[in-house]
């Protein structure tokens, strides 16, 4: 085996990325060669379209050699960075660029090299890659200039932040509380060990996804505390003098009677009555999408608010509900021929994701696993694509990838000035604070003028840390391994939310695409809760991982109350 | 100046000898030259990347980096940890279509 040479690197976090610190033959190098030793290697460097992979430039006619033993069809072939001769190295039989690091002297070293085809420092004398700022900083700049970068949109100019200032209430304000208020636990500690919040919902006609989603959005925490907390009063809405309807004032009525601590399931028909007005092409007792509802809701609490405030509609600032669910996608459409890159971004309230064919089916292994016996959630890693299951990070992965735009839809490259064919890419550049994940199980193909209903399970985990897809770590990959600070970097990651998630709720459908039935799983103080129209029951955990997903809500991890804190107390 | 007989050939003709290409450099050499291998190995990676072999390499990647600990790996121990279950797991689909692509190339190529 190759020699392990003890590297005592330490690693030091800056930006929440690992750095690791350089090995005494890097040190050596920078301490040679002044102050930014590899900036004059971005001359040197080529993208290539359109993936952006960056390589030592070349005249395409030329093959690389080792400059010992003549080997051109090794895979790793480096170039030493102080005399540019081109060594092999193919452990364990040979090394040569090891051989050239001995020809090191104190005039020069050569123990420093770069992989020729993927632009990655490697140290001959460690016989391991290693990392420099510096060098990919030059793969950066390299990248951009040969990249016309699109203008930074206006709605990513950073927020202006208010102080914290701390509050107490006055007497007067004490008084008002304790006369205005009634004690809640008397009233929780007669209704056995359910929680405050809970209360079935009566169908009013194949009303289910109408049911369904309001049981989730009741208990989306920052939407809860707004309506909870007063901050849309039903009482001294303005937008009700003369007869306009704001379904805002209808939800902080049902939020009311559902907190109350009344159990007796509640009949949301002045709601629906509202919301028929609202979306008139859907009112009627036929069975409606609950995503469909979800969106034409989120829009109808959005348009009455800001007809009143005028609140343009930046960063989501509007109303509560673009507050709550509002995040924004960047879609790159990258041209194929000479890799200009077009950047767009598009505020977004939910993720709606595909469920596309196991990716399983095409890599057999030897071990063969149903569906719902495989023990992958124990490995704890994506190993879920030798079981052949879908999983909801699976799904984010196809979202996320580089997708090829068929020739019939190509794109107009500014640079070419000619329809190409391109490359898209979409990514997250800011995540809501609540995430929904849609996944379309109902296809509809207006080509064979029918419909169907995916049925296939999708496995979906209880924490979910959303990092992978954001862009700054998806343009990070495309430029290989570099710790460059980029452009979806830009904003201070310590203001910025994190990325770690949680489950709260899960909206599922059970049957046939006309003849189905909505039902929700509510996961308060650790425990899980059927939510089947006027019906709440307790449910174990399994049942829910067991259920077929349809929508999929995630809190921002911070706002998500631990098991340990009790509601209605501290 | 006199040459024995007996002399053995020079150096430099024992090397040419040694350094007369195989079938598969020429092939690897003009692939590169006409810009096919570029083509092919971009096709490989987009292949690769779909049926999500890319995803479980890094994966066993990941683990045996947790198993042995970041310190202590480097990237010769990773190549040779999953270059054997690398090339069993290929899907056949994709080394026929590689195949077909290449053996096209030498029959357009004249070689």
């Amino acid at each position: 085996m190759s020699s392990k040479i003890n590297h005592h690197h330490q690693n030091d976090k800056t930006n929440g990325q690992i750095f690791p610190q350089p090995c005494p033959h890097l040190a050596d190098f920078h301490a040679r060669n002044g102050t930014k030793p590899f900036r004059a290697i971005q001359d040197c460097l080529h993208i290539k379209p359109p993936g952006g992979r960056a390589a030592i430039r070349r005249d395409s006619s030329e093959v690389p050699r080792c400059g010992v033993c003549g080997d051109s069809s090794c895979p790793r072939l480096y170039a030493c960075m102080a005399c540019a001769a081109v060594s092999c190295h193919v452990p364990p039989h040979s090394s040569h660029v090891a051989i050239h690091a001995t020809k090191t002297s104190s005039a020069c070293s050569h123990e420093i090299a770069v992989d020729v085809d993927r632009a990655e420092l490697f140290c001959c004398a460690c016989r391991d890659q290693v990392y420099d700022r510096d060098f990919d900083a030059a793969v950066v700049l390299a990248h951009t200039t040969s990249i016309i970068q699109s203008s930074k949109p206006e709605n990513l100019r950073k927020r202006r932040r208010i102080d914290y200032r701390p509050w107490s209430p006055d007497l007067r304000e004490r008084s008002l509380m304790v006369n205005n208020a009634s004690p809640i636990d008397s009233m929780s500690s007669s209704n056995g060990d359910l929680p405050r919040g809970l209360r079935g919902l009566n169908n009013l006609g194949n009303t289910c996804f109408m049911n369904s989603v309001l049981q989730a959005l009741f208990h989306t925490p920052p939407l809860r505390n707004y309506f909870l907390s007063d901050r849309h009063n039903r009482y001294y809405c303005q937008s009700k003098n003369g007869v306009r309807l704001c379904l805002a004032c209808d939800l902080d009525t049902m939020f009311s009677a559902i907190f109350c601590g009344d159990r007796m399931p509640y009949s949301p028909a002045k709601f629906l009555y509202s919301w028929w007005r609202h979306a008139s092409n859907l009112a009627s007792y036929e069975q409606q999408d609950a995503h469909e509802f979800f969106i034409s809701m989120l829009d109808g609490i959005h348009e009455k608010v800001e007809k009143d405030q005028h609140k343009p509609r930046r960063n989501g600032d509007c109303c509560i509900a673009h507050r709550v669910f509002s995040g924004i996608l960047r879609s790159d459409v990258m041209c194929m021929a000479c890799g200009f890159t077009s950047t767009t971004f598009d505020p977004c309230v939910d993720f709606s994701l595909d469920l596309e064919p196991n990716q399983g089916s095409s890599m057999k292994t030897s071990s063969t696993k149903t569906n719902h016996s495989c023990n992958c959630e124990a490995d704890g890693m994506n190993s879920s694509q030798n079981c052949g299951i879908s999983t909801l990070m699976g799904c984010l992965d196809r979202f996320t990838r580089p997708e090829r735009l068929g020739s019939d839809q190509k794109f107009f490259c500014q640079q070419c000035q000619v329809r190409q064919e391109s490359l898209k890419q979409m990514s997250i550049r800011k995540l809501p604070l609540v995430s929904c994940f849609h996944i379309k199980r109902f296809e509809h193909s207006s080509v064979r003028k029918m419909s169907r209903k995916v049925d296939r399970y999708l496995q979906f985990p209880l924490s979910l840390d959303m990092a992978p897809y954001l862009s700054s770590s998806i343009l990070r990959s495309r430029f290989g391994n570099r710790f460059f600070p980029f452009d979806g970097d830009e904003s201070n990651t310590l203001n910025e939310p994190s990325s770690e998630f949680e489950l709260f709720a899960v909206v599922t459908h059970t049957g046939k695409l006309d003849a189905g039935h909505y039902v929700t799983y509510l996961r308060l103080s650790n425990k899980w809760y059927k939510c089947d129209d006027a019906w709440i029951t307790e449910v174990n955990e399994n049942t829910v991982r067991a259920a077929q997903g349809y929508m999929m809500f995630y809190v921002q991890k911070m706002l998500y109350y631990k098991a340990s804190e009790k509601q209605g107390t501290s | 100046m006199r040459n024995s007989v007996n002399r053995p050939p020079t150096p430099d003709a024992v090397e040419d000898q040694e350094k007369e290409p195989t079938l598969q450099e020429i092939i690897n050499i003009k692939m590169i030259e006409s810009g096919e291998k570029e083509k092919l190995m971009e096709l490989l990676r987009e292949r690769l990347v779909e049926c999500g072999w890319k995803d479980e390499m890094k994966a066993l990647c990941r683990a045996y980096i947790k198993k042995k600990g970041t310190n202590n790996v480097t990237v010769d121990d990773l190549v040779h940890v999953i270059t054997p279950k690398g090339r069993a797991s290929i899907p056949d689909s994709i080394k026929t279509e590689l195949l077909l692509r290449i053996r096209a190339f030498l029959a357009s190529a004249a070689l």
